[in-house]
């Protein structure tokens, strides 16, 4: 019998202080209701635990016999999935007293999707990353139903549920199949049989299809895109927040983990090109999609689908590159991403209608905080320097040019004028239109005011002087690609 | 300290908008007298960079070396001067507190913001003259796109929200593909020395062995066509010029002086500094077309200037055709075309930005800018109305003034290599000469029809103030233009050294 070892339950020590917290949620929820005032300082205080534990103590690399892996990668990952966690929890609070729903269960959950997250993130064996996965997913399926008398919030939940499992389904059976080819879940030794035999067999071939198109319904990406304007649009926005961001990161992990231990881009000349189509269509219709919407929450949801097109272009340009190139691209889309939806969740009056882009007009002065934090991610998501976004398509395309998809980086920067298009209507909502004549009412708040503040202060200190987070991705990076 | 006068000038305006960030919104004098003085600091420190610059040497000088920024892609913070340089960044310095005070009666609302973005305008229209390092150049060249769309979309007129927009989108159509071709040559510059570096005095040397054999496709080709199509828009060149009437149109004062001022000028100058020395063989093969586009371009801007019914739309095209004629300076490739393209380049700025100002003041006081509701103002006017003639004359070109000394250069050094373009360029000329002189006489001579303008104040103190120093410098260089080109002579010439 397996007993884990000091060293395998110190690793994952971020992972128990979460489900610890999560677990002691439910328990004050169902006893002690009158906490609730407090839940949302408690997780936060866990969740810095957990970003506390997983700075300082040491990366040990495999552990749980090969199960997982905590090398510098996972670490860098599991940062930004928790500093994402972070942001939503503490937008959170505000926003459930505000629509009534403020319950211990809406933070316990949060915090499981989040353990399931970091799993995946560290999976070295097809096992835990279906796990992770499932961790993930169903908590996000009761959080995106959770304000559950508007309608559009438990479609968004039934919809993410059914398109979820699919994807479910998706992965296990090209688990299934790996294992059948290889008699072995895990992806060293998947990786290892795959690169001496010098080909992919058919049956790992469509194995590895299977998993990757499975991992494609999580990233929204283009032919797996159609759920995500409707689940956005309905989630609570903090949620939306949460789902636009930890997912994908999860997912892109996973899917560089086996890149790199199959020499994907060598083994697979179809496969490169499937990904770069897969990238070009995700980038350009996310981007013609999202000229045509009406609700920011959907326009958001379009211009996911686009930049998930360009971190994929970054995930099959592959080597240190390509690897560092991804990390960046994640780290700059979860401080962009959280900004923005911090920012609307202020800006919004009601939690049941719509999040019109027209609702904005005049606020860029009536809301200056708000706004600006709003305008800077959003100008950042349209790749304007000096921001972050600007720094990550940078280094997507730098690599991209490097190993010689010259195409690819044009296609991209085309893109980013369609982004601009759209990115810059709600800007010019926000400043040039005048205030509309019933004046919408607002309430102010703290924390999501520091949210949309501080994601945006990073948007722009990272943008000037990118280096610390460049720094840190090219030496996490080294953990994988070898 | 000296050395560091370049970096100063570049990120001191910045550091005021940061500095009236705290400022309450109500304070609006405060607000004006706080950026007036941040220009005129920076003025006088540019004027220092001119006395101090030595005109001999024709590299770069106030050089403090390659500051480390991104060391893991080779990219550094590296900001020097050259004769080009110097004049563009005096004429930015110049431009700002001009617009600054021209802005002081503005009477609207969000006096704030109209600074902030002015002065980190400032920052990257400076930064784009002085940036050798290329991905610093692209930010700076980018980041004034920002302030500008929302000069043009919250100050504008009627139309500003579209103005703004295809503002925008036009400028980013170019500079995007010039992002990869930025990227190409430094992995280009990576294959050759295995230095990864984005420093254009480390690519000069690499840039022009990119290959521009093998048809149209050949990569030094589409990297010269994705840098001049970003500056071809910027100047803007023929037809790519569509978003410019209706940005200058829809802009307010300040705006359409900087953008004809300084903004056009930031694709004339990435044309020379970076087209010209990075490609030279790519060049000798675009030679033909930039000449086509810039006859064309003149001719073109000036007969549409000529039937306009709006005065500021007429300025607007005019700016067509005068960015004809640097095209046309630069494509000829002489030193004497150059150093006249430079000094149209500046020219430009003092005439198109004087007469924007001009039209702005008048159209404060009567509300119409067109051409029609206006008639023998000049009873009512007098002193406005011969300072208008003056900037006429020096935007037509009358010998004694500063339109006349760039043309001349460009025509007579372009004429032994081009005569025919040469030849189309001064019917241009004619043209000039007759769409501004016929729009002053109909808008400042014959019967005072409409009653509105009878009771018009003439120009007042604060506005002569705003156009006094540009008046001196149109004379300056109309007079003794060596003062000018003195200090761009050796540089151009190291340009074009084969």
């Amino acid at each position: 019998m397996f007993t884990p070892s000091h060293a395998d339950l110190l690793s994952i020590a971020p992972e128990i202080i979460l489900t610890v917290a999560a677990g002691l949620l439910l328990v004050l929820e169902a006893f002690l209701p009158r906490t609730r005032r407090y839940m949302s300082e408690l997780t936060i205080a866990a969740v810095v635990a957990a970003i506390w534990t997983r700075l300082y103590l040491p990366l040990p690399g495999e552990v749980w016999s090969g199960m997982l892996r905590i090398d510098a990668t996972a670490g860098f990952v599991d940062l930004y999935i928790l500093a994402a966690l972070l942001m939503s929890v503490w937008m959170a609070g505000p926003f459930l007293r505000r629509s009534e729903s403020e319950f211990g269960e809406f933070y316990s959950l949060l915090l499981l999707a989040t353990v399931g997250a970091m799993v995946m993130a560290s999976a070295q064996n097809l096992l835990p990353v279906f796990l992770g996965l499932e961790l993930l997913s169903i908590p996000l399926y009761v959080l995106n139903a959770f304000l559950r008398r508007q309608q559009a919030s438990v479609e968004a939940g039934l919809k993410y549920f059914v398109v979820g499992a699919f994807a479910s389904a998706f992965i296990v059976y090209g688990i299934a199949l790996l294992y059948g080819a290889t008699a072995s879940t895990d992806l060293a030794t998947i990786g290892r049989l795959v690169v001496s035999a010098g080909s992919l067999s058919p049956l790992i071939a469509v194995g590895l299809a299977m998993i990757v198109g499975g991992l494609a319904f999580k990233l929204a990406l283009v032919p797996c895109h159609a759920w995500a304007p409707d689940v956005y649009q309905g989630s609570p926005t903090p949620v939306t927040a949460f789902l636009a961001v930890v997912p994908k990161g999860a997912a892109l992990v996973v899917l560089l983990r086996l890149v790199a231990e199959m020499d994907l881009p060598r083994l697979s000349p179809g496969g490169v090109v499937a990904a770069g189509v897969a990238a070009v269509v995700s980038q350009t219709l996310g981007n013609i999609l999202a000229i045509v919407q009406r609700d920011i929450k959907r326009m958001l949801a379009y211009s996911g689908i686009a930049h998930m097109g360009y971190a994929l272009v970054a995930v099959f340009v592959a080597g240190v590159d390509g690897g560092a190139a991804v990390l960046v691209y994640l780290a700059a889309y979860t401080l962009m991403n959280m900004g923005a939806f911090a920012s609307i969740a202020m800006l919004s009056e009601r939690e049941d209608r719509p999040h019109l882009i027209s609702d904005l007009c005049g606020q860029g002065y009536k809301r200056p905080i708000a706004a600006l934090a709003l305008t800077i991610c959003l100008f950042s998501l349209a790749g304007v320097p000096p921001f972050i976004g600007f720094t990550a398509k940078f280094v997507v395309f730098r690599a991209a040019v490097n190993e010689g998809f010259v195409w690819l980086a044009v296609v991209g920067v085309v893109n980013s004028l369609f982004a601009a298009f759209y990115y810059l209507r709600v800007v010019y909502s926000m400043y040039m239109r005048p205030l509309p004549q019933r004046e919408p009412v607002y309430r102010f708040s703290l924390p999501m005011a520091a949210v949309a503040a501080v994601a945006a202060l990073g948007v722009l200190v990272l943008g000037v002087y990118p280096t610390p987070l460049l720094d840190a991705a090219y030496t996490a990076i080294l953990s994988l690609v070898r | 300290m000296s050395d560091y006068l370049l970096s100063i000038v570049l990120l001191s305006p910045t550091a005021f908008a940061i500095l009236l960030l705290p400022i309450p919104r109500r304070w609006k004098k405060v607000h004006r007298v706080i950026t007036l003085i941040a220009s005129l600091i920076m003025f006088a420190i540019s004027c220092r960079l001119w006395t101090s610059f030595d005109a001999n040497d024709p590299g770069f000088q106030l050089d403090i070396g390659r500051i480390p920024w991104i060391p893991q892609f080779g990219i550094t913070y590296h900001v020097a001067l050259d004769g080009i340089s110097l004049l563009l960044v005096l004429l930015t310095t110049l431009l700002l507190p001009v617009v600054v005070l021209a802005a002081w009666s503005f009477n609207i609302e969000h006096i704030k913001s109209l600074h902030i973005s002015l002065l980190l305008l400032t920052t990257g229209m400076i930064g784009t003259f002085v940036s050798l390092d290329l991905f610093l150049f692209y930010i700076f060249w980018e980041i004034t796109l920002i302030p500008m769309y929302f000069i043009i979309g919250v100050w504008g007129g009627p139309r500003r929200i579209y103005a703004a927009v295809k503002f925008f989108i036009f400028t980013m159509v170019g500079s995007v593909l010039m992002l990869v071709a930025i990227m190409y040559l430094a992995w280009f510059h990576h294959q050759s020395t295995g230095i990864w570096s984005y420093d254009y005095v480390d690519l000069l040397a690499t840039a022009p062995l990119v290959p521009t054999t093998g048809g149209m496709l050949a990569p030094g080709l589409l990297v010269f066509a994705a840098f001049a199509l970003a500056f071809a828009i910027k100047m803007p060149v023929f037809p790519f010029h569509t978003w410019l009437p209706d940005a200058h149109v829809e802009a307010p004062t300040a705006g359409s002086v900087i953008l004809a001022g300084v903004l056009l000028k930031m694709g004339a100058y990435g044309l020379l500094r970076f087209n010209r020395t990075l490609l030279p063989d790519a060049w000798d093969r675009f030679v033909p077309l930039l000449l086509v586009m810039a006859v064309i371009g003149i001719i073109y801007g000036a007969l549409v200037a000529m039937v306009q019914t709006d005065i500021k739309k007429l300025v607007a095209y005019s700016s067509v055709s005068h960015m004809g004629f640097v095209v046309l300076g630069l494509a000829a490739g002489t030193q004497a075309s150059t150093q006249g393209a430079i000094l149209q380049m500046v020219n430009h700025g003092l005439t198109t930005g004087a007469l924007f100002l001009l039209v702005g003041m008048v159209y404060e006081r009567s509300h119409t800018r067109q051409i029609a509701d206006y008639g023998g103002i000049a009873g009512v006017m007098p002193v406005y109305t011969t300072i208008f003639l003056v900037f006429t004359f020096g935007s037509i070109g009358l010998p004694g003034l500063n339109g006349f000394v760039g043309e001349f250069l460009i025509l007579a050094g372009s004429w032994e290599a081009y005569p025919a373009a040469v030849a189309i360029a001064c019917l241009g000329m004619v043209l000039g000469a007759v769409y501004m002189l016929w729009m002053v006489q109909r808008v400042f001579w014959g019967p005072l029809d409409n009653p509105a303008m009878r009771s018009m104040p003439d120009i007042n103190l604060r506005e002569i103030l705003v156009v006094a120093p540009l008046l001196v410098f149109i004379s300056w260089i109309g007079i003794h233009p060596n003062t000018f080109l003195s200090p761009m002579e050796a540089a151009v010439r190291l340009l074009l050294a084969p």
